[in-house]
């Protein structure tokens, strides 16, 4: 567990990078047995090919680059690639995206990672305090963590208890609940998931300095949840 | 339960047998004539029991106590010394006072690191000495100790500027010297009694989590308040808040509520997490209840004082007029509570009893003609019933059939015997405020507003939600 994160994040330190790419910062969500999507990095075309193809399509493109951290902005995500032909494309474009966004940006690769159905969006995120040490962030995503700040921090080492409290604490909690007919999201998987998170920060907080899993998809009660993004920065 | 070496440590803070005032005056006004005077005083008064040692080197005699030139020719029985000296006298001081093998030291003297980097240079000075030597301190630069029971006063405010509160069960810590001689004057204004207070500047030794684990341990204390500006060593604090609050409530006011993250911080979540949330976290994991202001702080640690917990978050409310009881209604909404069903047996008990134009069930209005009867029947109802956790009565006085002494003496019965919270809220002027001082002398407290009476019962409620979880563990 510790031995296989601290590997890539010595890795990442020993190239004189503060910031994990999405791919390497998933990579030590999974060392953990943090639910993560079956992607894989692929360096060239053909291996991006092979590897959608092991996936099966529906895929998605994502571009690794240690200058790109605002994937979005620069458009370097390419979402429901249905087969081959897209996939040749959409490689191209992103590429060339990344190279009008920044000329400069150094490129890891490309994740190539199954299109996940959508959930309700959750961000679970961590930040450390100069008095308290690290502390474990839990909200809703989309809106509600952008303008209604609709989360809540304990300080890590939690308790399942305090996970638990953390989600209902929220103000959106009747959305996990299951609001309007819907039926309640999986929230084990969750309790189980900032656990791990915990865990893992406790473990590496000579390292870590901030991390965000955002968003995270939790499905419905039974169905589990994975991160579907992730960032973590190295102290 | 083996006690922990802080408890021994602290001791001669709260009880000395001997003390030092390092510094003392014979100089009206001056800080170390005001405490001086405060020992003095309560030695006359017999209060104070152990001896007082004045130490200054240009003096013989202060009112006829006898003045020591030094810290070396002090009694060998002197276990406490309070410092009043300038700053950049106090590490000599320090010096001589581990020689002479004294533990506990106040340093009254500002100067020290709140004003830059000389002061801190000072103050680690003062600090590695005392590590060396076993010394425990609090401060520098606050206004020390008060302790009603023991006559122990370093509050360098005199007494004909502040008046000192009654002994009690509630302790009250501040980083603040202001704030807590405002409040311990207002304290003895309002008829708070506060058994211990410690107020402990810039914190360079004796912290927030010391405290905490000395008052796990002393039988007189029941609620621990603070009003802290910030945590030093926030690991040290948690675990020490987790200790106490298995035991007792602990109320923390925090200032600095509106302080939100303007740091620079390269993920999502560095950017929400201000100081104040990150405090606001602290508090929950460990039981700490959060005060939004200093009123709310004493209204709760009253509650605690005075009251049973509750069993769970239904509240019952009587009151002799309507618009109280909305407001009271209101109140527990807001505050996460919820309302009381009443009983079928208990409604049947209360229409049965009252009179047909008073109002049976929650709130339960026994009107503007009502006498402490009337009350009576309806507190017996609520207390009662299993599906009532906690009771608010809100007294208007004013009603003119209403015996003050009856309605006040029927209150401090069953707030006694009744395994619920009982709190009363009465509102008025002048003459409410004597009859609300007299209730709460007979062990009820009592509010102001409904709002701040339900916001206390809230206090109550969540500690007790606390509890029950920690214990299920």
């Amino acid at each position: 567990m510790k031995d296989e994160a601290l590997r890539i994040i010595e890795d990442v330190l020993s190239k004189g990078r503060k910031a994990l790419v999405e791919y390497e910062a998933k990579q030590v969500l999974k060392a953990y047995e943090l639910p993560v999507p079956n992607e894989k990095l692929a360096k060239t075309l053909d291996e991006a090919l092979e590897y959608a193809k092991e996936i099966g399509y529906p895929v998605v493109l994502k571009l690794m680059s240690p200058q790109i951290l605002h994937k979005s902005d620069a458009k370097i995500i390419a979402l429901n690639i249905k087969n081959e032909e897209e996939l040749k494309k959409k490689w191209e474009e992103i590429h060339e995206n990344a190279k009008k966004y920044r000329p400069d940006a150094e490129i890891l690769g490309v994740l190539v990672a199954p299109m996940l159905k959508p959930g309700r969006e959750v961000i679970i995120g961590v930040t450390e305090d100069p008095q308290f040490g690290h502390a474990i962030m839990f909200g809703l995503g989309g809106i509600f963590v952008e303008i209604l700040k609709d989360v809540t921090f304990r300080i890590i080492p939690i308790e399942e208890k305090d996970a638990w409290a953390m989600i209902k604490s929220i103000k959106g909690y009747p959305i996990l609940a299951g609001a309007r007919g819907e039926p309640p999201a999986d929230m084990k998987a969750l309790v189980d998931m900032m656990l791990k998170v915990s865990k893992l920060v406790d473990d590496l907080k000579d390292y870590i300095k901030e991390m965000d899993l955002n968003p995270v998809f939790v499905y419905n009660e039974g169905e589990g949840a994975v991160v579907v993004d992730a960032r973590i920065i190295l102290k | 339960m083996e006690m922990p070496k802080i408890v021994e440590e602290l001791k001669p803070f709260f009880e000395p047998k001997a003390v030092a005032i390092i510094g003392a005056t014979n100089k009206k006004g001056k800080v170390g004539n005001v405490i001086f005077e405060n020992f003095k005083r309560n030695k006359e008064q017999g209060i104070f029991k152990g001896n007082i040692y004045p130490v200054n080197p240009k003096l013989d005699e202060i009112e006829g106590y006898k003045v020591y030139k030094s810290v070396k020719e002090l009694p060998d029985d002197t276990d406490l010394a309070v410092i009043s000296i300038p700053a950049p006298f106090v590490p000599a001081t320090m010096k001589e006072i581990a020689e002479k093998g004294i533990k506990a030291v106040i340093i009254i003297t500002g100067g020290f690191g709140e004003l830059g980097e000389e002061g801190k240079k000072l103050e680690r000075e003062i600090y590695e000495i005392a590590k060396a030597n076993g010394i425990r301190i609090i401060g520098p630069n606050c206004v020390g100790v008060y302790v009603p029971d023991t006559g122990v006063d370093t509050v360098f405010l005199p007494e004909e500027k502040m008046d000192r509160p009654k002994s009690g069960p509630i302790a009250f810590v501040s980083q603040s010297g202001a704030f807590a001689a405002a409040m311990l004057d207002w304290a003895a204004l309002a008829g708070i009694g506060i058994g211990k207070m410690v107020s402990y500047g810039n914190k360079i030794d004796v912290d927030d989590a010391d405290l905490m684990d000395y008052f796990i341990y002393d039988d007189q204390i029941k609620v621990v308040t603070f009003y802290i500006e910030g945590v030093k060593d926030g690991r040290k604090f948690i675990e020490a808040a987790k200790r106490i609050t298995k035991v007792k409530p602990v109320i923390a006011l925090k200032s600095g509520r509106t302080e939100y993250g303007a740091k620079a911080a390269s993920s999502h979540t560095g950017s929400l997490a201000g100081a104040d949330v990150i405090y606001d976290a602290v508090f929950k994991q460990t039981g700490i209840i959060r005060a939004e202001d200093f009123e709310h702080m004493f209204d709760v640690a009253k509650a605690f004082a005075k009251c049973k917990l509750p069993k769970g978050d239904r509240i019952g409310i009587i009151t002799d007029g309507g618009g109280a009881g909305v407001m009271a209604s209101d109140a527990v909404a807001k505050f996460g509570l919820k309302m009381a069903q009443l009983s079928e047996e208990t409604l049947k008990f209360l229409k049965e009893n009252f009179p047909p134009h008073a109002v049976a069930g929650n709130p339960t209005d026994v009107v503007g003609d009502t006498d402490a009867q009337r009350y009576k029947i309806a507190i017996e109802g609520f207390v009662n019933d299993p599906n009532v956790d906690a009771i608010l009565v809100i007294v208007l006085f004013q009603v003119p059939l209403l015996n003050e002494m009856e309605i006040i003496d029927i209150l401090a019965e069953y707030a006694k015997k009744s395994e619920k919270p009982i709190v009363a809220v009465a509102m008025g002027g002048k003459k409410t405020e004597y009859y609300a001082k007299l209730l709460e002398e007979k062990g009820v407290p009592v509010y102001p507003t409904p709002e701040r009476g339900v916001r206390a019962l809230a206090g109550l409620v969540q500690y007790a939600k606390y509890l029950e979880k920690v214990e299920g563990e």
